[in-house]
């Protein structure tokens, strides 16, 4: 008894200790939880240590916490672990859309606030989510890559992750439905939707199988970090004549971007990975500052990111939208490259 | 004896089976999809399924000593993440040394496995969960939590895999040399038919004055190296190392070997059946998605119906085969 | 002692205490307090409210390990259970989301989960030389490939009527009510396999199964039965499992069988067969649990806490027989 006693005054001391030094900010002695979606995710983790500078900057103390595999089961139990400790609020990014519901709510009723950023839950479990980038801009943007590197007309194909990955369905239903509603668009055909499960080996399978079935195949749209760039790879060593473009991390495809016929990818785009870490930890510290509910057309300052103003999400919640997302081209890829 | 028909020299070996049952799946294949026989989707598929078929072998090994390995695709991703580190933090950079570091890294991992299993006497199935999560763990903190080595973090030793030698890439001569070497080895030399000996019958071998706990030692460690080169083959081939890659498959080369008609009990199977098993599992992977009738949800539903059918199939005509060769002793 | 861990057909206890004591299970006992004094030092929040109020996902896994420890004991394995999970989950939210009242979604899951496992069983007893391995891998991916073809594009459903699951996730003060399920299956588990003709067969197929097969024991009967049981909790284990997650999708339950293996391989059942029991499966099933909670609540990274288990594995049943091989050489030089 003696010794819990101890070392609960060592970990109290500890918190103190960490905290002291950092006075100056909005947030002192607050703890806040980042939940990622797996270990060993570098995507994730350029956002998470942008989240930790910021939110250390302003004082508080963040535990990136993450799950012993990429599912909603192995997130339950990091739930449950922190909802046993005092955390002023949760910011996760989700493995599944509505299996998490009833420990968000249960943190919600212990008081701890919740966001969401990169991958939302329902609306019902959380209080807001920082979107990346507004799901309609992401599908225009890829639409019209795809209309540009195909020279307006052709066969194209969506390499994907999973057949379940919500953030790459949303994309890509977003759009079919532009392809639908505006007739600059008449001239692409998309011939198929394949799944590479972001595994290098199946996403080649994919691409091969692909170009295989479609000879005439202009160009590939891979929304996800994995595929693109075993698309890209295969694409650049086979010398083929389709294109790619996506979404993908700058420093695993600066290989493969070029203008020129020897790389696979013009261009591709993603979003500001850093800012999108800022924005989710100003987000949440506004939160436990009860600066904002989470309510639409809220505002509030984050730091010098600017202003933004809650709006309403396609799924019947709140979010703030981080911005548009960014190209990236041969002129700024290397420059990128060495950010993320 | 040796007026066997060709029947029944066809019912009477695995091997044969799987070569029918292999050809059969091209021949459907070529004609729903013609562009499968070429010899350009042949390479890219060996390419693609190089670090199955490499490891294949190595599973041959523990599988005939009556073991198996679940712990390879951590070593795998050990060994594969550490030499992608090492290149990205340019500690080395020259493609021969990023293979001798990986095939140590393998060879120490495997050895470790090895002399749990054949000095503590711990169960395969047991000693090798345990290494899948300590190795694995091990890849993630070698990989500064999560840091990946991307394309041109890796310099030249990417350009392994996209080299050819007479027109093939350098992976594919890999695959043939180590197919070559391990059926010259499992067949012809004394540690080879070793291999065999204990497997059949270990008490059988320890009297025969084999030394069965350095044998046992002897096949994990041969898995591990393997294991190594399919660390070091799977970044090069995709050019990018992660320190989840490769998780679960495993049971893809388990699975390569049981095909392949490599007993799980011990003593039975061949190099040969290996390369056959593997191939048939890299041609379903390969034609699945070239196949046009099937929604892209259902592949993985018919990938494992198309596994239990093989085996099944292979355990009845096996059932016959055996019949028939009761009938010819009795007349 | 310690080795030959749990009980055997042919291991004859000596003196009662002795056995008590220098048993597997007595090790764990003493193991189990020493995780929670530790635990307890550890984190700040360890106590037995957080513990309870955690337990429940855990719970559910420990389910697995019942039948699994008897397949173990066979000499057997099955890798399909986590994918019977995934697939008898969606078919519960699918029957619940019809209206269907809430005993019907129950024996429903457990259909589903019994069906998949008659068909592992169908298979491996009727092709008896295949390896349970190979088949189960087979059926894995089939049964979580058919939930991914239900579940279709987006991978997830959630049921639009939690009572029924929220009642099931109730306590009792704050004690859940599936840790009494837990400990009353357990215990006639227990039972079956230690006391019953039908304990002692499966002993004796896992000890020799030809000769068991000999001896006029209905060797692919008790193995069939045993297959087809494994469904059914499995079934049991997503009812449980959606107690808490509402819903089903395509990753549920991955990894559950890995979990399940190692609690019973931990707790001194022999995967070679014929040997262990479920009491040291329960009391290892418990420490993982308390471990898994207390290094989870100072947020130790998830690889490292699979690392200390892997460890934990290997030692559990290596250290045992290192001591025993000193203490042979020990004997043989005096």
């Amino acid at each position: 008894m003696n010794k819990k006693i101890v070392s609960a005054v060592l970990c109290g001391a500890m918190i103190l200790g960490s905290a002291v030094p950092a006075m100056a900010g909005s947030a002192d002695g607050k703890k806040i939880a980042l939940v990622g979606k797996s270990a060993g995710n570098a995507f994730f983790e350029i956002a998470a240590k942008s989240f930790v500078e910021t939110a250390e900057a302003e004082g508080a103390t963040v535990d990136t916490v993450y799950p012993e595999a990429a599912t909603a089961d192995a997130q339950i139990k990091v739930l449950d672990n922190l909802i046993s400790q005092d955390y002023d609020a949760i910011c996760i990014s989700a493995n599944d859309v509505n299996a998490l519901q009833a420990k968000l709510q249960e943190a919600m009723d212990e008081g701890i606030k919740i966001s969401c950023f990169d991958s939302a839950t329902n609306p019902d479990s959380r209080q807001i989510f920082v979107n990346q980038a507004g799901t309609v801009a992401v599908g225009q943007a890829l639409l019209d890559a795809c209309l540009d590197i195909s020279g307006g007309e052709g066969q194209f194909a969506i390499l994907s992750a999973t057949s379940q990955a919500a953030n790459q369905n949303a994309w890509i239903d977003a759009m079919k439905k532009i392809m639908e509603e505006d007739d600059k668009y008449s001239k692409l055909e998309l011939v198929e939707v394949a799944y590479g499960d972001d595994e290098p080996q199946k996403s080649t399978d994919q691409t091969a199988a692909l170009l295989e079935k479609y000879p005439d195949l202009k160009v590939i749209c891979a929304p996800t970090t994995v595929g693109i760039a075993a698309a890209a790879k295969y694409l650049q060593d086979n010398g083929s004549a389709c294109k790619l473009t996506g979404l993908g991390l700058p420093s695993e495809m600066l290989e493969y971007t070029g203008a020129d016929d020897e790389h696979s990818c013009p261009y591709f785009y993603l979003w500001d990975m850093q800012g999108l870490g800022k924005l989710s930890a100003l987000t949440t510290i506004a939160l436990i500052n009860d600066e904002i509910t989470g309510a639409v057309d809220e505002t509030f300052t984050a730091g010098d990111l600017g202003d933004y103003t809650i709006t309403a999400a396609d799924d019947g919640g709140t979010e703030v939208v981080l911005g548009a997302p960014l190209e990236f081209n041969p002129d700024n890829i290397e420059e990128m490259a060495k950010l993320y | 004896m040796e007026k066997k028909s060709f029947m029944k020299k066809l019912t009477g070996s695995r091997e044969a089976l799987l070569a029918v049952i292999l050809v059969l799946l091209f021949v459907v294949i070529t004609i729903i999809s013609p562009s499968f026989l070429t010899f350009k989707s042949l390479t890219d598929m060996l390419k693609n399924n190089a670090v199955t078929m490499v490891m294949s072998l190595g599973m041959l090994c523990v599988m005939l000593v009556g073991g198996i390995d679940i712990s390879i695709m951590s070593t795998l991703a050990l060994t594969g993440m550490s030499i992608g580190m090492l290149l990205k933090y340019e500690h080395i950079s020259s493609t021969f040394l990023a293979f001798v570091i990986a095939l140590a890294i393998g060879i120490a991992c495997g050895f470790l496995v090895g002399l749990v299993i054949s000095r503590a006497d711990v169960p395969p199935i047991i000693a090798t969960m345990g290494f899948m999560y300590i190795y694995r763990a091990m890849g993630y903190l070698v990989s500064h939590n999560g840091e990946w080595a991307s394309a041109a973090a890796l310099g030249k030793f990417k350009d392994f895999a996209t080299t050819k030698f007479l027109g093939m890439s350098l992976v594919i001569w890999v695959i043939i040399l180590c197919y070559v070497i391990f059926f010259v080895f499992m067949k012809w030399t004394t540690i080879g038919r070793r291999i065999y000996a204990v497997g059949s019958n270990p008490s059988a071998a320890e009297v025969s004055g084999i030394n069965v706990k350095n044998i046992k030692l002897l096949v994990y460690t041969i898995m591990g190296l393997l294991a190594g080169l399919g660390g070091a083959l799977q970044v090069s081939i995709y050019a990018s190392a992660m320190p989840d890659m490769q998780q679960g498959g495993e049971m893809d080369v388990i699975a390569a070997c049981v095909i392949g008609g490599v007993s799980m009990s011990g003593g039975r199977g061949t190099v040969l059946g290996a390369l056959l098993g593997s191939l048939i599992l890299a041609t379903i992977a390969k034609a699945l998605p070239l196949i046009p009738f099937f929604d892209q949800l259902w592949l993985n539903t018919i990938k494992g119906v198309i596994i239990l059918v093989v085996v099944v199939v292979n355990i009845v005509l096996q059932r016959t085969a055996d019949k028939n060769a009761l009938k010819g002793r009795e007349m | 002692m310690a080795g030959k861990s749990g009980r055997s057909i042919n291991n004859v206890p000596k003196s009662p205490v002795k056995q008590m004591i220098f048993s597997w299970e007595g090790i764990l006992v003493l193991l189990f307090i020493a995780v929670n004094i530790f635990c307890a030092n550890f984190s700040e929040f360890y106590n037995l409210k957080s513990l309870l109020r955690q337990m429940p996902v855990y719970l559910a896994e420990i389910f697995l390990m019942l039948p699994m420890a008897y397949i173990l004991v066979l000499g057997e394995i099955d890798i399909s259970v986590g994918s019977i999970v995934c697939l008898s989950a969606t078919m519960a939210c699918i029957v619940a989301n019809t209206g269907a009242p809430f005993i019907m979604v129950i024996l429903a899951t457990l259909l589903v989960g019994s069906l998949c496992g008659a068909v592992n069983a169908f298979v491996l007893t009727r092709f008896e030389e295949l390896p349970p391995m190979i088949v189960t891998l087979a059926t894995q991916i089939i049964f979580r490939g058919i939930a991914e073809i239900v579940l279709g594009s987006g991978g997830s459903i959630s049921v639009t009527n939690t009572e029924g699951f929220a009642a099931l996730g109730g306590k009792v003060g704050r004690v859940p009510y599936i840790l009494f399920l837990v400990l009353i299956l357990g215990i006639i588990a227990a039972v079956i396999l230690g006391k019953c003709t039908f304990g002692r067969r499966v002993y004796a197929i896992g000890t020799n199964r030809l000769a068991a097969y000999y001896s006029g024991i209905h060797v692919q009967k008790i193995r069939f039965v045993i297959y087809t049981l494994m469904g059914t909790i499995s079934g049991l284990c997503a009812l449980f499992l959606m107690s808490s997650s509402f819903g089903a999708n395509t990753t549920t339950g991955n990894g559950f069988e890995m979990d399940a293996i190692a609690m019973a391989v931990f707790g001194g059942i022999s995967s070679t067969g014929g040997k262990g029991n479920i009491a040291g499966g329960l009391i290892s099933a418990f420490i993982i649990v308390c471990l898994r909670v207390g290094l989870g609540q100072r947020n130790i990274h998830p690889q490292v806490i699979l690392l200390i288990i892997g460890v934990l594995l290997i030692g559990a049943v290596a250290l045992p027989n290192i001591i025993k091989e000193i203490q042979k050489k020990a004997k043989t030089a005096k």
